[in-house]
């Protein structure tokens, strides 16, 4: 396709306006966390750092209970994620094959569970938490966040079976393969791309969850990185060295997750298959 | 190798009845071709056969074998599907020898068996490739492989090759005629290609509306069709039915009309059935390659409009009256220079004529 050059000069201005828009606070975060304290204050604030230290993030490691935080969210986020995976698959699979009085009833409810803010729930919730012995404890935000996750991951996933054309179960139902097989072997194989989603979508929801957290945890130990962290950076006064390492911190893990699946978001994984 | 056999078989989808009291004896060997109408069913009839689709009553078995309700891969069937259907995360060698893994034969056997297969098909050089990296002519390809791998009773195609373009289909036709001789296998066929029926079956079945017209060789169904729908899908160009008036019977049974709109009396055509009455109006059927030149032996004359022409080389095709009801088409050959406008001088051989009741059937 050919474009003229205004349109192709208005592409690149957006792109180049998104690309700001997003990157600056991360340029700024990112390289702010390597600064000297004296230079973060700056009056002038520089956007290449002048000077380099690792002292906020010595600080921040030795000096806190930050990689406790860190190592509590990586286990509520990926077992979350984990959980959420292994349940939204087979159950969206089901919603999509199946043929069941009230199938589409059904999976219209199990949006309800975004009806109500999280807020609106909490104290219900932490009065049936608290009766079955769940508070303080990590497998509570799991519980949590798998719950919240597993409905949108549900829909999500059936579209991407949907997307799989007939013929190819059809096909495998032929060669006599049976339902379970015809799911590991060729449908979450084909559905890669739609699982790879979902699963950025629970880990990053479970990532970032703040309102159970900081609710339904009470010990310092058992504290996941966005309320912990926001307990670090000072009752008094704010340390922005600390604030922006640990910051810097906390985003890894999602780009490294990014990093590591964003192969499997190629498209055009069924070419070949019916055309 | 197998017979089929499929006694009253019908298939609704909630009040909506698709197939309606199907019965078909489908011999050893044979190569049967399922034709008719976009909605017909024929489709739905070979998956009825595959297992794919409920059979709503009626049997079907495999070799005396009631099949009705088993599963697919329970029927010593395979089957070829319009979009090939191949699983495209595995290599073409996978993809083949899924099926086999399935019937849990172990992997050194697998392999012979694909490269056996392959060889059939000469696919040898592509069983690391996944079927992205294949034209559409080697994809299809690979899910016959898929299909003789495994060594199925029955043979079943549902429209294998209207996703090919013309040049391929031609030759993958060749192929599945080659295949059929070499394998000897049963082989189901479904196709709204008339030129893919004639060419490939042994036998062809004209289904309408969910049943049987007709079952019969393919020159069968062209000489003597049973009825007006039969006459009118086999063929190309669609043969041409006219209105005619019944004047009386000849001493040896033909019966006399008169078709005004050819401008024919005394026309005398011998009806399917020698003594069988007449309605006093019927249509005659008439091909359009059956139109012969002026003057021809036992032939009456008659002059055809020329209300539009068409040249394909060879031969051409005149249209009397090109988009209208009633207008006839008429094949002829060495005119190149025909023009439309006017009339042109023809004749019609009383014996390759066929009559119909108005409501259809072959008298």
């Amino acid at each position: 396709m050919k474009r003229s050059l205004p349109a192709t000069l208005l592409l690149g201005l957006s792109g180049l306006f998104l690309l700001l828009l997003i990157g600056m606070p991360f340029w700024w975060v990112v390289t702010g966390s390597f600064k000297l304290p004296q230079e973060i204050i700056a009056r002038v604030p520089t956007m290449v750092p002048h000077s380099f230290t690792l002292q906020h993030f010595a600080k921040l490691l030795s000096g806190s209970d930050y990689p406790v935080y860190m190592i509590n969210s990586l286990l509520v986020a990926g077992i979350s994620t984990a959980i959420t995976l292994v349940l939204s698959v087979p159950a969206a699979y089901a919603f999509f094959r199946l043929a069941f009085p009230g199938r589409e009833a059904l999976y219209r409810i199990i949006l309800l569970a975004y009806a109500f803010p999280s807020i609106v729930v909490l104290i219900p919730l932490f009065g049936m938490f608290a009766r079955i012995g769940l508070i303080d404890t990590l497998a509570a935000l799991v519980i949590i966040n798998v719950t919240f996750a597993l409905p949108f991951s549900i829909w999500m996933l059936r579209s991407f079976f949907a997307s799989v054309p007939k013929e190819i179960e059809e096909a495998a139902l032929m060669d006599g393969a049976p339902p379970t097989v015809i799911l590991r072997r060729i449908m979450i194989p084909l559905i890669a791309p739609g699982i790879a989603s979902v699963g950025i979508f629970a880990f990053i929801s479970a990532w970032t969850e703040y309102v159970f957290a900081s609710v339904l945890i009470l010990s310092d130990a058992k504290r996941t990185v966005p309320v912990g962290f926001s307990g670090i950076i000072g009752q008094y006064q704010i340390d922005w060295g600390l604030l922006l390492s640990g910051a810097s911190l906390a985003v890894l893990p999602v780009v490294i997750l990014f990093a590591l699946v964003g192969r499997w978001f190629v498209s055009g994984l069924t070419e070949g298959a019916v055309k | 190798m197998a017979e089929l056999s499929i006694r009253g078989v019908r298939k609704s989808f909630g009040e909506t009845e698709v197939i309606r009291n199907v019965d078909l004896s489908v011999g050893n060997g044979e190569f049967v071709v399922f034709v008719g109408p976009s909605g017909c069913g024929k489709s739905t009839l070979l998956r009825m056969i595959a297992g794919l689709e409920n059979v709503t009553s009626g049997t079907i078995s495999i070799d005396g074998a009631d099949v009705t309700h088993a599963d697919p891969s329970k029927r010593g069937i395979a089957m070829v599907f319009q979009t090939y259907a191949l699983y495209p995360h595995m290599t073409v060698e996978e993809n083949m020898g899924f099926g086999l893994e399935m019937a849990g034969i172990p992997a050194d056997e697998r392999k012979r068996m694909v490269r056996r297969a392959a060889e059939t098909l000469h696919l040898e050089t592509y069983l690391a490739r996944k079927p992205k990296q294949l034209s559409g002519g080697q994809r299809q390809r690979v899910a016959i492989g898929r299909a003789i791998v495994r060594d199925p009773k029955i043979f079943l195609f549902d429209e294998p090759l209207s996703n090919l373009d013309a040049e391929l289909r031609v030759r993958m036709r060749i192929e599945i005629a080659k295949l059929h001789a070499d394998l000897g296998a049963t082989m189901i066929y479904v196709t709204h290609d008339q030129v893919e029926a004639m060419t490939l079956a042994s036998r062809i079945v004209v289904l309408r509306d969910g049943r049987i017209e007709q079952v019969g060789t393919p020159l069968e169904l062209y000489n003597n069709p049973d009825n007006q729908f039969v006459a009118g899908f086999i063929g190309s160009p669609k043969m041409n039915f006219v209105p005619a008036r019944v004047t009386g019977r000849t001493e040896d049974g033909a019966v006399k009309l008169a078709v005004d709109s050819l401008g024919l009396a005394e026309f005398a055509v011998m009806p399917r059935e020698r003594n069988a009455t007449m309605p006093e109006t019927l249509s005659i059927g008439i091909r359009p390659e059956h139109f012969l030149p002026p003057g021809t032996d036992g032939a009456m004359d008659v002059s055809l409009g020329l209300g539009a022409v068409e040249h394909l080389g060879g031969v051409s095709y005149i249209y009397t009256e090109p988009g209208r009801d009633g207008s006839l088409t008429a094949e002829v050959r060495g005119l190149p220079g025909l023009k439309a406008g006017g009339l042109l001088p023809l004749a019609v051989n009383p014996d390759t004529c066929l009559l119909f009741s108005t409501e259809g059937a072959r008298l």
